[in-house]
């Protein structure tokens, strides 16, 4: 057991060194490269682990305890999601977020964090190869690691009870969450904008007013983010379900992780370009004066947070939705479920046997 | 889904599966033609300009392409794939290109420049390599032929059932919500007019396609184990793509090359 998390860690550093030597740094992209490397890195550490453990007991048995018959039967339905609803959004709305990684988190959230990675890797995989043309994704494949990335974060947040549900709460208890929400919001808006200080130089926000096209695009996303806003604060204030906030964080998070994998995969190989809404806004930071690296990376540090919440709020209204019994079936199901934290510290020995 | 095994349904063999493809091209072995996609796709970024990847176009995509016989539907199919991304990066890049001096023309407040449309014209070879490449596998493969190779190799008939189910279960979700559409239409949803109408269509569609896939998975999970699909040790694949020696040594040569020429990229010899 320690073997395999040594080697591990082994195969973990080793890549990230390679990663830290080859990688190309240069002043702007020393920002967005690590993350990249750090992503990299992970999916080697993953498959060191896989391989010693085969090596060890000729099977993958503490992998494979996650993917029950339940597990495998709900992945191609996650996939399906994630295909059709990514590839409606990229071809035919042309609002620059991308809503392929419902399936994805759906998973992470009822099955675990490696379920959830795999099914990511796997979709935008199939995406790019043997998915029917209408549907297919041209660029698709070299996003899998950061899909990956988003399943085993989507599946720890959900591990440690970001998603259950905690309806009617106190006030008080509702007050503070929600104003611990808009402080990290705040804060990382905040940070961000510095970043973009640094990146493009002072960043009023009355530079880009002088062009239509932009004033409707930067409407239109605001629009987005505030319907997303609305919803969450008629959930936490209507039905005084406390995890809104919760719901908030955790896309967040996620989404700064993905915009920060993603942005040197799309700078180096398309130049930022990927044929989806998003390119407004990588039209925009360059007309700004941004280089290809930091208009990428400005683009995702917009569409991702605000993508990976709409993402995360509309999988929790799935998993609301979803009969109790049904969640409860799933290997994660019970910390899914209200006051089901105490019942999965208790199930986790007999689990194993019942699926 | 023409000529794929329909693991759900538990029916029989389709009569396609184990009939040889049309062309040489198409008999290959699967993995041989996924090797193939994958080291074009990559060598053509690797290699980065704009004669390298055309040169990559000619080589691995048309010159398969033609003794397949599917040179119209390829153009065709990988047109439509490429088309919206080539448009984007055509005029992001020429319009909007950071650090650019030479003006070619003016549109009110923006420069289309010569740098730009360098770079636009680098960007597009290498998408239509890559869509290319893919497109020549997709056409030339049946995507069960593909599973059942893999299966073949040791890769657990898990990770083939979720391939296999996935590509089934996307044109059955699309059917699905074609369905729901219908019945919600019927009820007098309208999907038609102005477009916060539309959003506001979209949830009583979207939201049964979703539960609707998502109850099914119950009776799938009963399906499966009913057939002992997580019982323990290896099936027996009554049919899977042949295979050769050459073949082989085609998927290590191409490999190795592709291996090579990143490493003459980052030692600085390839510009």
């Amino acid at each position: 057991m320690i073997t395999r998390w040594l080697a591990a860690l082994v195969g973990f550093i080793v890549v990230a060194g390679i990663g830290l030597v080859v990688g190309n740094f240069s002043e702007e992209q020393a920002g967005n490269s690590w993350a990249l490397v750090a992503a990299i890195a992970l999916a080697v550490g993953f498959v060191v682990y896989a391989g010693v453990e085969y090596a060890q007991t000729g099977g993958f048995a503490s992998i494979s305890s996650q993917f029950g018959m339940r597990t495998l039967a709900l992945m191609p339905v996650a996939i399906a999601i994630n295909i059709i609803l990514g590839a409606a959004v990229a071809n035919a709305l042309k609002v620059p977020i991308y809503l392929d990684s419902i399936g994805t988190i759906l998973v992470g959230a009822l099955a675990g964090p490696i379920p959830g990675a795999l099914t990511g890797f796997v979709a935008n995989i199939l995406w790019q190869y043997i998915i029917p043309p209408p549907f297919q994704g041209a660029v698709a494949a070299p996003f899998a690691i950061v899909a990956a990335v988003i399943g085993l974060l989507a599946g720890l947040f959900a591990r440690y009870g970001a998603l259950r549900p905690r309806p009617d709460r106190p006030m008080s208890q509702l007050f503070s969450g929600a104003v611990i929400t808009v402080a990290v919001v705040g804060g990382v808006s905040w940070l961000a904008f510095l970043g973009y200080e640094q990146i493009i130089g002072p960043a009023g926000f009355e530079v880009a007013s002088d062009e239509t096209l932009f004033v409707i695009l930067g409407w239109l996303a605001l629009a987005m983010v505030a319907a997303t806003v609305v919803g969450l604060i008629v959930l936490l204030f209507v039905r005084r379900d406390l995890t809104a906030a919760y719901v908030v964080v955790a896309g967040l998070v996620t989404g700064v992780v993905a915009a920060l994998i993603s942005a040197p995969i799309s700078a180096n190989l398309f130049g930022g370009v990927t044929g989806a809404g998003t390119d407004f806004l990588v039209a925009a930071f360059r007309q700004a004066g941004a280089d290809i690296g930091a208009a990428t990376l400005g683009q995702g540090l917009i569409s991702d947070p605000v993508d990976k919440i709409t993402t995360f709020f509309v999988v929790y209204l799935v998993l609301n939705a979803m009969a109790t019994r049904t969640k409860a079936r799933f290997p994660q199901g019970e910390r899914l479920i209200e006051g089901g934290a105490e019942v999965a510290e208790e199930g986790d020995e007999w689990r194993g046997a019942s699926t | 889904m023409a000529g794929s095994v329909d693991l759900i349904e538990g029916r029989s063999l389709p009569a396609a599966i184990g009939r040889p493809g049309p062309s040489a091209v198409h008999r290959l072995n699967p993995l041989t033609k996924a090797t193939l996609a994958t080291t074009t796709s990559v060598a053509a970024v690797v290699l980065g300009g704009l004669v390298g990847p055309l040169l990559l176009v000619a080589v691995a995509v048309v010159l398969p392409a033609i003794a397949a016989g599917v040179v119209g539907r390829l153009a065709k199919t990988a047109l439509l794939l490429a088309l919206p991304i080539a448009l984007s990066a055509f005029l992001v890049n020429v319009f909007f290109f950071p650090g650019a001096e030479t003006v070619l023309f003016r549109i009110g407040p923006i420069t289309a420049t010569a740098e730009g449309l360098g770079f636009a014209f680098e960007i597009m070879a290498r998408i239509m390599a890559i869509s290319g490449a893919v497109t020549l596998f997709y056409l030339t493969t049946r995507p069960a032929d593909l599973v059942l190779d893999l299966e073949r190799r040791g890769v657990s008939p898990r990770v083939a059932f979720v391939a296999n189910a996935s590509v089934q279960t996307v044109p059955a979700m699309v059917e699905r919500a074609a369905q729901i559409t219908a019945a919600q239409r019927a009820r007098g949803l309208d999907t038609e007019g102005s477009p916060w109408r539309r959003v506001r269509g979209i949830v009583p569609i979207v939201g049964p396609v979703i539960l609707g896939s998502i109850a099914e998975v119950e009776e799938r999970t009963m399906a499966l184990e009913a057939r002992a699909f997580t019982r323990p040790g290896r099936r027996t694949l009554l049919w899977s793509p042949a295979d050769s020696r050459a073949e082989s040594l085609v998927r290590w040569g191409l490999l190795i090359g592709l291996v090579a020429l990143i490493g003459l990229r980052i030692g600085g010899v390839l510009a």
